[in-house]
């Protein structure tokens, strides 16, 4: 049977020699900008514990990992890489000095439906700020995300800043349970959007969390009535009751009295409807008074008022906002919207996302004040971070320039001319190594006339001949393949010869 | 082509007879036989499922499974195209069930706070199933997060009462089974509806112009025949002067039949008898069968016979259509 080609795994990505190269340049550049900004590398594995994401990361995230059972551990490949960091800070870093400032690149996986800019395998590149609170360490990660795209050649972004201190307020003044909280934040960005896909949120949120089909009046009255025995003597009642009538609640994993319990809290739960239709209508307000910084803030700062909550998010992000200007380079559009919810639950402050042209976000962060106490840490620590996806910052890079120039793989192709010919060459492409010209020799003895084809085709500047007369006569017969011309470069002197030409006919060639 | 053996192994066989496929196996022991109508079928036999991953392997081309198994084990990168969705039999639900004790549980909206409550006291929820992927991906689609699934080929719905499990996710076609054991069906928590259907390995029948065409005879039958199963033809003796007439009369008394009434002329028994008969025959779905009855009666009708329609064919044969494009290259599926 005929072998089969094997396809690679939907939603993955072979990074092919020439898109390499150009990601490899914004690693290095964005790797050296943290350095100077005083990010130091650190690399976590790409397995981690299931249970690591399901800590803080939020309930959506659960869906969407890659995760499985090997001998009996729940394992996942890792679906972000804050959480990663912050653990491997917990296990190792927590005596050093504060801030502790991290920076990483490496690929992420999400089990999501692959789009053009969407893959299942995506490449983060980020730094995390752990020990500093407020709006200065929130502006300098502001301001790291603005100097990234600069360097790499993408500057003037869409920056998107909120801050989920408003929805964090409203939730806890609505005294809401914190299932409930967490639902809303999870539906933030739909209960944005539009009156009638918010109304839907909603109803689905009062069907998760209300009394549900239990709620009606025979039920009410029911639970009025064992109330008035108090917490205690109502649950004996209700399941000495149960058992007179022959119905056992053995039987199961759980408890009759945990039965008992959650059946009577359920009664007595207040209608959810109320909270959640205040919390949607506040949302809305929220995300209608976002745009540029000088309007929004002021309309912010009115809707807060109006849901007599304290100003203290929107003179976070004013003061944040001010202190990134300070940073300088060029000014980024900055857009304030305090609707904004990332999609992941950990963040407690300022979060922000970056835009490109064309409407992809293209990196995005925040603060997450809770994390670190969350995944074991000491004691709980003010942190915040940004990341910036790969694959969509080169995306948005290639609209905007024609593609680079590819440099050639070697700048000398040493051609053997017989195979006797090969140590001779094998030697002079080591010495040209061992002088750091990158050199490759012709392992298929193509004769001279295809290596110069191949060379050519290739874009290798040198070809450096060696026959039976070379050897003989101790010399290199060097082709430039840009000057069209052949010149005989004495052995001893080949080294010098060849990085002569390169220096040389590159500038003019070129 | 591939069959389910045991559990749907009679109703298949039935299906396919009254397509027009009847399968001729002289001995019931045996595991191959053909189809007497398309002697170029070969049957087999095989564990529903099993099925699945037969065609997908590309060892038979097509075959007949429960659509909960091809549910379940379909992957992004198979071979394997559902031809026809619904062959109306075999029909079963995978539910959430729950221990009937769970008083305070009544839909799925219960579960995802309870598995909520169970994991704040340092547990997993745990579900025994059969069914792992659709479990999981039904259970995250209705904000149940926190789980452990407990897969399981045995009997299931003992798990709970065993307590290897806290409920399970499982077929079931008439509950009994299920409150035998004591357990219930939740609001909301019915994962699949499934019945059988049928399927083929796209790759195995792009490549082969004689198995494509089998392929369309056998969708042929099937879809014309499911399309009819609603359907009987409908024949009365009207008395009237014309054809046209007759017609309108028919029409009048009631809205009849697919396009409309066939109308043809009874001939006589006897040269001398010169009253003029004619027979209407109408299409009418199976639910219709008594206003048809009696509006051909006020239209003056006796006589009147209703037979089941046995096939019903359109301008195409909609499923081979399908097929057709998704084998296509880049085909979507």
């Amino acid at each position: 049977m005929e072998s089969q080609e094997i396809q690679r795994v939907r939603g993955t990505n072979d990074v092919l020699p020439r898109e390499r190269a150009s990601q490899q340049a914004a690693l290095d550049q964005w790797r050296s900008l943290f350095a100077l900004y005083g990010y130091q590398p650190i690399d976590t594995p790409v397995l981690e514990p299931t249970d690591l994401f399901l800590r803080k990361s939020g309930e959506e995230i659960a869906a969407r990992m890659y995760s499985f059972t090997h001998w009996n551990r729940n394992l996942c490949l890792r679906p972000e890489f804050t959480a990663s960091v912050i653990r491997a800070y917990v296990n190792h870093l927590q005596d050093r000095p504060l801030p502790v400032r991290l920076q990483y690149a490496g690929p992420t996986f999400r089990y999501e439906k692959p789009q053009r800019v969407r893959h299942r395998q995506f490449t983060e590149v980020g730094v995390e700020c752990i020990g500093a609170e407020g709006p200065a360490a929130d502006a300098e990660v502001l301001a790291t995300a603005r100097h990234g795209l600069e360097v790499v050649g993408l500057p003037g972004a869409r920056f998107v800043v909120g801050h989920l201190g408003a929805v964090l307020d409203l939730l806890g003044q609505l005294g809401m349970p914190l299932r409930a909280q967490s639902l809303v934040l999870g539906s933030m960005e739909r209960l944005s959007r539009s009156p009638t896909d918010s109304q839907l949120v909603v109803e689905r949120l009062v069907s998760m969390l209300g009394a549900g089909e239990d709620g009606d009046e025979e039920n009410g009255s029911l639970g009025d009535l064992l109330r008035s025995f108090g917490p205690e003597g109502a649950a004996r009642i209700a399941e000495d009751l149960l058992e007179r009538a022959n119905f056992s609640l053995s039987g199961g994993s759980r408890s009759p009295s945990e039965i008992v319990e959650r059946l009577l809290s359920k009664w007595d739960r207040p209608d959810p409807t109320p909270a959640l239709q205040r919390a949607s209508d506040f949302i809305a307000q929220l995300r209608s008074a976002a745009g540029p910084p000088r309007e929004a803030l002021p309309a912010l700062r009115g809707v807060l008022a109006s849901f007599d909550l304290p100003d203290a998010p929107v003179r976070d992000v004013e003061r944040a906002l001010e202190y990134f200007e300070a940073y300088g380079g060029q000014p980024a559009a900055v857009e304030v919207d305090l609707s904004l919810a990332r999609g992941l639950r950990y963040y407690t402050g300022l979060v922000f996302e970056v835009y490109d042209d064309e409407e992809n976000q293209i990196a995005g962060g925040g603060r997450y004040d809770d994390l670190v106490r969350a995944l074991g840490g000491r004691s709980s620590l003010p942190a915040c971070g940004f990341s910036f996806g790969l694959e969509r910052v080169l995306a948005a890079l290639e609209r905007k320039q024609a593609s680079a120039v590819v440099a050639p793989a070697v700048e000398v192709l040493v051609v053997p001319v017989a195979v006797d010919d090969y140590p001779e060459a094998a030697h002079v492409a080591a010495d040209l190594r061992g002088a750091g010209v990158a050199s490759e020799v012709d392992l298929r003895f193509r004769g001279i006339k295809a290596n110069l084809r191949h060379a050519d085709h290739e874009r290798i500047p040198l070809v450096a001949i060696v026959g039976e007369r070379e050897r003989e006569e101790s010399v290199v017969l060097v082709h430039d393949m840009r000057a069209f011309s052949e010149v005989r470069v004495p052995r001893g002197d080949v080294v010098n010869g060849v990085k002569g030409r390169l220096s040389s006919t590159s500038v003019e060639a070129m | 082509m591939v069959l389910p053996s045991k559990g749907m192994e009679d109703e298949t066989l039935a299906f396919l007879g009254a397509c027009g496929l009847s399968v001729d196996r002289s001995n019931p022991r045996q595991y191959r036989a053909r189809i007497q109508s398309l002697s170029n079928v070969e049957v087999t036999f095989q564990r529903a499922g099993d099925i699945f991953e037969k065609v997908d392997e590309g060892s038979v081309d097509l075959g007949i499974t429960g659509y909960d198994v091809v549910a379940e084990y379909r992957r992004e990168d198979d071979r394997v195209s559902v031809l026809l969705p619904e062959l109306g039999y075999g029909r079963c639900s995978l539910v959430l069930a729950t221990p009937e004790s769970w008083i305070d549980v009544s839909s799925v909206h219960d579960l995802s706070e309870i598995a909520a409550l169970t994991r704040a006291a340092g547990r997993e929820l745990r579900v025994a199933t059969k069914y792992p992927n659709l479990t999981r991906e039904f259970l995250y689609d209705h904000g149940v997060n926190y789980f452990s699934l407990m897969e399981s080929s045995g009997a299931l719905e003992a798990a709970p009462t065993l307590g290897y499990a806290d409920l399970i996710a499982d077929i079931t076609s008439s509950g009994v089974t299920l409150r035998e054991n004591r357990l219930k069906t939740v609001a909301g928590g019915t994962i699949l509806e499934s019945e059988a259907c049928l399927i083929g390995n796209r790759v195995a029948l792009a490549a082969d112009p004689a198995k494509l065409e089998c392929t369309r005879l056998l969708l042929e039958a099937m879809e014309s025949s499911l399309r009819a199963r609603p359907f009987l033809s409908v024949t009365a003796n009207v008395q009237g002067g014309t054809p046209e007439a007759v017609a309108r009369r028919v029409i009048a008394h009631g809205d009849l039949g697919l396009q409309g009434p066939t109308i043809a002329r009874v001939h006589p028994k006897s040269a001398d008898d010169d009253t003029d008969w004619y027979a209407v025959t109408v299409i009418v779905s199976r639910d219709r069968l008594q206003d048809a009855v009696d509006s051909l009666r006020r239209a003056g009708a006796a006589d009147i016979t209703a037979i089941q329609v046995a096939y019903v064919f359109e301008s195409k044969a909609w499923s081979y259509e399908a097929l057709l494009r998704a084998i296509q290259p880049n085909g979507a599926r």
